[in-house]
């Protein structure tokens, strides 16, 4: 789903990245303005509204009762779902999850349950019968640009957010809930590479690289996007820039 | 400097040659290398390295001889399969060499859907968008015969040099032979028999295309029979 | 199944596997009759077939791109794949896979020479034992340059990761369902330029530089497979020896 870009403005953006700029004035590893927001949504166990520049995601964090899968029947569910609401393009359209959704809901699902960020071994309830259910809904609000960091955002955050649910079962102090990953996605530009790229930088990427990382600097998941092609020396900066820039969201968190 | 030694195999990917080669069919350049993009045979003349594809859909360019099949009419000609990726549109002027007005006249009379035509390849444009030409000597509808299909890659085998395979299918076995460079060929002859022999030394060339001495091979093969 | 109580035990992983070895690999072109293109892979127990039906005309036509040619990927695993049947069609698995499986294949085609048409690649895991999707590019290349398709050059894929510690190359199941990582990995070998990368697990620094040391001697392996398929095709091995 890209939007189809005038030969002037590629060529524009591209210039400007070999130079080391980038159309807002930021510099290539220089994120766009951060908002986190809590606790936006009554009904939700935890919420978060992300805006990163005016790229804005919520996500809604349900815990009900559920069945364990038969190979760990001790263990709670993550469910991760994403919708690119129409509301939030032009270019999204109603109709079932397409690739872009799946594939953003997945990355997020990955990031989070590679992490052991959520401590699911303590979400049971009653061994192979009944366990606690975490159902992450992504929700796309309005789309300009790095879905997937918006995402990760907002999912961790709004994981940071939760009240148990008023449920005589639940009996744990708090939500199990130990870590932060933060994915940062490095958009690749004309052999350029970038963070945060916004909706007209990321229509004209060639590939990008999203690499999700925990506190001590280990990854935990990675993605790379795009019908372009990375070289190991890239692939090893888009580390170095994902480490430096997660730390820095991290503290948003 | 060359890489590659004439008539050898090679895939995708493989350099050929660098420095002052010229690009040929079925290769690409790269900084100073000229790389094969295609599993085929390398072919070095003078300076120009090509590599002739071994397997790929017949692509349209002008001038080539074609045998298409009407699949579709519009008020002004007909749409014709190529067996290719890309379909031929011939308008009634480029079949029946005069001025029809279409709205007097039933074009429907001098194609059918299903009819097989042979034509050349008038015009392709940077989308490759096809006009075919089916009007002059050897063009026009396809009245009788046997029409068969192979891989359009291995066209240029049925035909050789300079036309020395055709030569010797038609003249060891009496058949006449359209050869459509888009991997349709059409035989004609009287004797059935004869006709089935000469579509057994296609299929024979077609399976071994890659390797030398066919000719021989097939000539031996086609006045055994007769 | 119950977890072995170590993957690696001596330095042997449980086949008999050093760290550095791939599991064996045959690669077939040229399989299937109908197809434009194909070819038939077996790494370990994986066994996956593909074909390549185009250029082609696109259809619907309004999917079609004025100035090349649009590649369409299906990646599918066989209800009878697993130990457990697959529930068949797509899942979001299969769907998040076939996306990622064709941007590792289009940066390796000339796509601008089939304006308008479709290039179409289907990949059918018939058995699986980790890393498929890997091994699903790995035939796709060799499908797509037996259909003809000019190419720059091919695709190979490997999985690397991480168990009981070590640093792998080719997770068989057992290490891809106890371990701590996966890597899939796909590479235009000639200029080793990246076209798929995904992981989840956990790596530090150093264990990923390690694996993605492995994952290029791996890769020159699969290459010289994919190439010496290709050329057997015509050229039976017997003969080329001579």
């Amino acid at each position: 789903m890209k939007e189809m870009v005038s030969s002037v403005k590629r060529d524009y953006i591209v210039n400007l990245a070999s130079q080391g700029k980038r159309l807002d004035g930021r510099t290539l590893d220089q994120l766009r303005e951060i908002e986190v927001r809590r606790g936006v949504i009554g009904t939700a166990q935890g919420s978060a509204l992300v805006k990163l520049g005016n790229t804005q995601v919520m996500v809604g964090v349900k815990i009900e009762h559920g069945e364990p899968f038969p190979d760990t029947p001790t263990s709670g569910i993550l469910v991760v779902n994403a919708e690119l609401l129409p509301l939030a393009s032009p270019l999204f359209e109603p109709g079932p999850p397409n690739e872009d959704a799946i594939e953003l809901a997945r990355v997020v699902d990955r990031t989070i349950r590679e992490s052991q960020a959520i401590d699911l071994e303590k979400l049971c309830i009653k061994e192979g019968e009944d366990v606690w259910a975490v159902f992450i809904d992504i929700y796309v609000l309005d789309h300009d640009g790095n879905l997937i960091d918006s995402s990760v955002m907002a999912s961790v955050a709004a994981l940071h957010d939760i009240k148990p649910p008023k449920d005589p079962e639940w009996t744990l102090p708090t939500f199990p809930i130990r870590r932060k990953p933060v994915a940062v996605t490095v958009a690749k530009v004309n052999g350029v590479l970038m963070v945060d790229a916004g909706l007209e930088e990321e229509n004209v990427m060639d590939a990008r690289l999203t690499i999700s990382t925990l506190e001590d600097g280990t990854i935990c998941a990675m993605q790379k996007g795009g019908s372009g092609f990375l070289e190991r020396r890239e692939i090893e900066e888009a580390y170095e820039l994902a480490r430096k820039c997660g730390e820095e969201i991290r503290k948003k968190l | 400097m060359l890489h590659v030694k004439n008539r050898e195999l090679v895939v995708p990917g493989r350099l050929l040659a660098e420095g002052k080669y010229l690009l040929g069919e079925g290769t690409f350049r790269e900084g100073n290398g000229i790389f094969s993009s295609v599993v085929g045979l390398a072919e070095v003349r003078e300076k120009r390295v090509s590599v002739i594809s071994l397997q790929g859909r017949y692509i349209p360019r002008e001038k080539d001889f074609v045998i298409g099949i009407v699949t579709d009419t519009h008020p002004f000609g007909w749409i014709v399969d190529l067996n290719s990726p890309y379909t031929g549109n011939l308008m009634v002027s480029d079949l029946v060499g005069r001025k029809i007005d279409v709205f007097k006249e039933d074009i429907s009379k001098f194609l059918r859907i299903g009819d097989a035509i042979a034509a050349e390849v008038k015009m392709v444009d940077e989308r490759h968008r096809v006009q075919l030409l089916a009007r002059g000597r050897g063009l026009g509808r396809i009245e009788r015969g046997r029409l068969i299909e192979i891989s359009p890659a291995k066209v240029p085998r049925v035909i050789g040099k300079r036309g020395s395979m055709l030569k010797v299918l038609q003249d060891s076995s009496g058949c006449r032979l359209q050869v459509g460079l888009n991997g349709r060929i059409v035989i004609k002859g009287g004797d059935p028999k004869m006709i089935n022999s000469v579509v057994e030394a296609i299929l024979l060339i077609e399976r071994e295309a890659h390797l030398s001495g066919l000719t021989d091979r097939i000539k031996a093969k086609l006045e055994g029979m007769r | 199944m119950e977890r072995p109580e170590r993957l690696i035990v001596d330095g042997r992983r449980l086949d008999g596997r050093r760290p550095d070895e791939l599991r064996p690999l045959q690669i077939k072109a040229g399989v299937l009759k109908r197809a434009d293109g194909s070819a038939y892979v077996e790494l370990g127990k994986n066994k996956v077939l593909v074909a390549v039906y185009g250029p082609k005309e696109m259809h619907p036509r309004h999917l079609q791109q004025s100035d090349v040619a649009v590649l369409r990927c299906r990646y599918n695993m066989a209800p009878f794949s697993v130990e457990e049947r697959k529930r068949p069609g797509p899942d979001r698995r299969s769907i998040e896979i076939s996306k990622v499986v064709r941007e590792a294949l289009e940066p390796v085609l000339f796509l601008h020479l089939y304006p308008r048409a479709a290039i179409d690649v289907f990949i059918e895991i018939l058995q699986a034992d980790a890393g498929t999707r890997t091994t699903g590019i790995t035939a796709a290349a060799v499908a797509l340059a037996d259909a003809g398709i000019p190419m720059r050059d091919l695709v190979a894929g490997i999985s690397v990761g991480k168990a009981d510690g070590t640093v792998l190359l080719d997770l068989m199941k057992e290490e891809d369902q106890w371990g701590e990582a996966d890597m899939p990995i796909a590479v235009m070998p000639r200029r080793k330029l990246v076209t798929l990368l995904q992981m989840d697990g956990n790596f530090t620094p150093d264990e990923f530089r390690q694996a993605l040391d492995l994952a290029f001697k791996g890769i020159e392996r699969v290459y010289e497979a994919q190439k010496r398929a290709l050329r057997e095709k015509y050229v039976p091995a017997s003969e080329e020896e001579r």
